[in-house]
């Protein structure tokens, strides 16, 4: 009897400690999408060009959005 | 303690979206109910008159009186004056008067109605037919002539709508309209800085390429990325005044911040058949406009002084 109990006590410890490794092990959230950022090519007044980066803008926060006309019914 | 919210309405109008946004607080839902009911009237009043799509607006019946003076509205009177002077600034890269060219490309009906047929050719085309338009409010057409504002008259429509919702509402604290991405501002956001728009990227769907903070004013993008048509959705609307045809050259799309959306969106037709070079000249030329010209390929242009959101640094100088 006491080694059906030793078996039992070994299992569930067993489950515990694959358990406990699982969740150190959980895979990590995929990361989100990061925007690439944009280039232009600034003309100065003196007709000079500079190529300028932007930061991945966020339309997140925008009031509007301009673009070519769409048809919406 | 700040509590204005934007409060928003969206409708469909003159072929595309219509956008009325007004910063207001919280006890102000009546005030703000009015405001958009007078822009959407407004906005109801200038597709009447300036449509080409509706058989009795004041633009049609012009269209069809091409050659003697016919009395219009004064809603047509006014965006032909607006129209009539960008095409003087623009040498006439714009002009109102390509009608009857987009009519023969196959841009005969509205755009959900096209259906895809070769162009036709117009034989001795012409473009810069006279527009007179007198005092009284009486306009004339060179005979056969046929004027479309489907661009400008929706940046005009833009205008008149936030101009309704101040009459309505004469306090309030700022107001957006923007029409088929024509958007004309006034005032101050609920969070006090300026207004944030949004510029579109033509290249990648649902993507903002950069983001203006325009204080007042309007803004304007013209493009050839929609609104094609023809066998296999190989044409597009901007018709080159020179040629007739849909413009050869020119970027993918152009954006144009100016002193109000009707002035915004006929320099950035204009811009929108012209190549990098000219561009540049034209809003060197014109210091009240700037613009963000995005070509097919390689990186996009800012010209003049583009009102780009300040997260930006300069890597290379040339």
């Amino acid at each position: 009897m006491e080694r059906v109990w030793v078996v039992v006590l070994s299992v569930w410890a067993m489950l515990a400690i694959v358990a406990v490794l699982a969740w150190m092990h959980r895979p990590a959230p995929a990361a989100l999408p990061q925007a690439t950022p944009q280039t232009l090519v600034v003309t100065g007044p003196n007709g000079k060009r500079r190529l300028v980066v932007l930061q991945a803008p966020s339309a997140a926060t925008t009031h509007a959005t301009t673009m070519t006309s769409v048809v919406a019914g | 303690m700040n509590t204005l919210r934007l409060e928003r309405l969206e409708f469909a109008a003159m072929g595309t979206s219509c956008v009325v946004a007004v910063s207001a607080g919280p006890r102000e839902q009546l005030r703000v109910q009015c405001a958009f009911e007078a822009a959407r009237a407004e906005v109801d009043a200038c597709e009447r008159v300036l449509s080409r799509f509706i058989p009795e607006s004041d633009l049609s019946r012009l269209n069809a009186a091409a050659g003697e003076w016919t009395q219009v509205d004064v809603r047509l009177v006014e965006t032909l004056r607006l129209a009539v002077a960008a095409r003087e600034a623009t040498h006439g890269r714009f002009d109102p008067s390509v009608l009857p060219a987009l009519v023969a490309a196959g841009y005969d009906r509205t755009f959900e109605q096209l259906v895809a047929r070769p162009p036709r050719t117009i034989a001795g085309w012409r473009g810069g037919a006279a527009i007179d338009i007198a005092e009284t409010g009486a306009v004339r057409l060179d005979r056969g002539a046929a004027v479309d504002l489907g661009g400008i008259g929706k940046g005009y429509a833009a205008q008149r709508a936030l101009d309704a919702m101040r009459t309505a509402w004469p306090t309030f604290p700022g107001a957006l309209v923007g029409l088929g991405g024509d958007v004309q501002v006034w005032g101050r956001p609920p969070d006090g800085g300026p207004w944030r728009i949004a510029v579109a990227d033509p290249r990648r769907a649902g993507a903002t390429l950069a983001v203006l903070r325009v204080r007042a004013g309007g803004v304007a993008t013209s493009g050839r990325d929609v609104r094609r048509f023809g066998p296999n959705r190989a044409l597009h609307h901007l018709i080159d005044p020179a040629t007739g045809e849909p413009a050869v050259r020119g970027p993918l799309t152009v954006t144009v911040v100016a002193a109000d959306a009707a002035r915004a969106e006929a320099h950035a037709t204009a811009l929108a058949m012209s190549s990098p070079e000219d561009a540049i000249v034209h809003v060197q030329a014109n210091p009240s406009l700037s613009a963000l010209y995005v070509p097919r390929d390689g990186e996009p242009l800012r010209l003049g002084e583009l009102p780009l959101e300040a997260s930006r640094r300069v890597v290379f100088a040339a």
